[in-house]
């Protein structure tokens, strides 16, 4: 039992290495902030896509939809070494954009950036196709027989209702996404779990895996919290009637 | 009258358990009688050995039917000591803390015998000399480890070859994949520039993926050794003992010829017997 508490709870070992972790976590946030914001944006962009109307935007709901059930459905894993094994591969794409070295970040970090992208889209435009058909079809129809343009009611009837609908379980995709970023371990980018793996192998003390899972939680527990208050407030909008507005 | 019915179905309930249960003991008894009568004994006992797979040549294959250097070498010592090896893929990184805890009795794993790892399992006699090779793409200007400095280099996590990287390449960016087969690829695709890598899988990359060359062969004094816990004196000494065998008898030599298709180094022979 205290061979247990030395290999995961050395809490000097942890001390001695935090500067190690939390240097490499720091590059876990970095991945999750960029490639958040890129999926919240790509996201909303293919939700709108797949709510275009008429027969003429068929094909192009087709494609969205494609888009969204292929990357729902792969392993991120496989989706990050695809990417990073198959990319370098395709000669006719520029070097710079094979291979990138962007904003000083090695290509390893575009390729996590790329897949978390990809398949975090696809998940957020489900999230927000969730809020945008919560909005009653009457909405639409009142914004559509004022004269405005399908365009037009989505983006000053639709989507605004819409985004207030769904912050909670946006956010629980944004703690998994934060908790995915690991996955970029195997393209042998240097975050917390691969560096942890590594001061393991060094000193066969695995106190620094319960390190990293700390720095996490500090981010991930607050986010929870937020997501179940929000929650709350939600239902109490809907039980006690909308006469009472929530600033 | 409902009593009675109930208790009807629970006599002939008890008597199909029971009857399961004979039927059960009887077919366990034709079993070991069948195994007493093979005559292998008390010692034919499977042995549990963890191995980070792949690691070609020395590890390959899928589930059930591993193979390899090491697999082979392994199989040859146990039939020696009359124990079966039972492999188990598991990762480079928590090999040893397994092997140290009991997950396994044993690990053969293309491991290096090296002070640190000493600290946590005991080694057996060495099986296997090794080199270092450094891995570029065919036609590279990359001719030694010095001018791979300042370069993009790739290395196996938790590896003799990631050591040397920090050791000698200061100005370079190392980075860590989890399986060679990862390393030998960012090299391929043109993400690195140079792999560091045990020489044989060198070798082997060069053989059967292709468009890749050995700069270099880096001597680095390694040796391999077959690890077990601390403490488990006795199964060492009949590993050391199944390895001696082995290697005298031309089993070793056979089995390293088709892994490496080169002659096994003379040094092999005193190494694993200096030991004593």
């Amino acid at each position: 039992m205290s061979e247990f508490f030395n290999q995961y709870f050395d809490f000097n070992f942890m001390g001695e290495h935090f500067g190690e972790v939390f240097d490499a976590f720091l590059k876990n946030l970095l991945i999750f902030v960029v490639a958040g914001a890129l999926a919240l944006t790509l996201g909303l962009f293919l939700a709108l896509l797949r709510q275009l109307p008429g027969k003429k935007f068929m094909p192009l709901r087709a494609v969205t939809i494609a888009y969204i059930d292929v990357f729902r459905s792969i392993p991120i894993l496989i989706v990050i070494l695809l990417i990073s094994g198959g990319l370098p591969y395709l000669e006719f794409i520029p070097k710079d954009i094979r291979i990138p070295h962007w904003f000083g970040q090695p290509d390893p970090y575009w390729y996590g950036v790329l897949g978390l992208t990809l398949v975090y889209s696809a998940y957020m435009a489900e999230v927000y196709r969730a809020g945008i058909e919560a909005v009653p079809g009457g909405q639409v129809e009142a914004a559509r027989s004022l004269g405005m343009s399908h365009g037009q009611a989505m983006r000053h009837v639709v989507v605004p209702q819409a985004v207030t609908k769904i912050p909670a379980p946006m956010l629980n995709e944004l703690i998994s996404l934060l908790k995915d970023t690991t996955l970029v371990s195997v393209v042998a980018f240097g975050e917390a779990a691969l560096i942890a793996r590594e001061i393991q192998a060094e000193t066969f003390n695995a106190s620094a895996y319960v390190l990293a899972g700390i720095m996490f939680l500090v981010i991930t527990l607050p986010m929870a919290r937020l997501v179940d208050k929000l929650i709350k407030r939600n239902q109490g909008k809907i039980t006690r009637g909308s006469h009472i507005e929530v600033a | 009258m409902r009593t009675t019915r109930l208790t009807a179905t629970f006599a002939v309930f008890l008597l199909a358990i029971a009857s399961l249960v004979v039927v059960g003991c009887g077919s366990s008894d034709d079993t070991t009688g069948s195994t007493g009568g093979g005559g292998s004994g008390e010692s034919s006992e499977p042995l549990s050995v963890g191995s980070d797979i792949p690691y070609p040549p020395f590890e390959q294959g899928k589930a059930g039917e591993y193979t390899g250097f090491d697999i082979e070498l392994m199989e040859a010592i146990g039939e020696k000591i009359g124990r079966t090896p039972e492999f188990t893929d598991t990762s480079f990184e928590t090999i040893f803390r397994d092997v140290a805890q009991g997950k396994f009795e044993a690990v053969i794993s293309a491991a290096t015998i090296t002070e640190e790892r000493e600290k946590a399992v005991d080694f057996s006699n060495p099986y296997y000399l090794s080199e270092q090779a450094v891995l570029v793409k065919e036609g590279s200007d990359i001719k030694s480890l010095e001018d791979l400095d300042g370069k993009t280099v790739a290395v196996q996590q938790g590896t003799t070859g990631q050591e040397l990287a920090k050791e000698e390449l200061g100005g370079s960016e190392v980075r860590p994949y989890p399986e060679g087969p990862d390393a030998v690829n960012a090299l391929k695709a043109g993400t690195v520039e140079g792999v560091i890598i045990d020489a044989p899988v060198a070798q082997n990359a060069v053989e059967k993926s292709g468009g890749v060359e050995i700069a270099e062969k880096v001597p680095t004094e390694e040796e391999y050794g077959i690890a077990v816990a601390q403490g488990e004196t006795e199964l060492l000494e009949e590993i050391n003992k199944g390895l001696e065998e082995v290697l005298d008898d031309g089993t070793y030599k056979t089995i390293y010829e088709k892994w490496f298709k080169l002659e096994p180094p003379k040094a092999i022979f005193s190494a694993s017997h200096e030991a004593e």
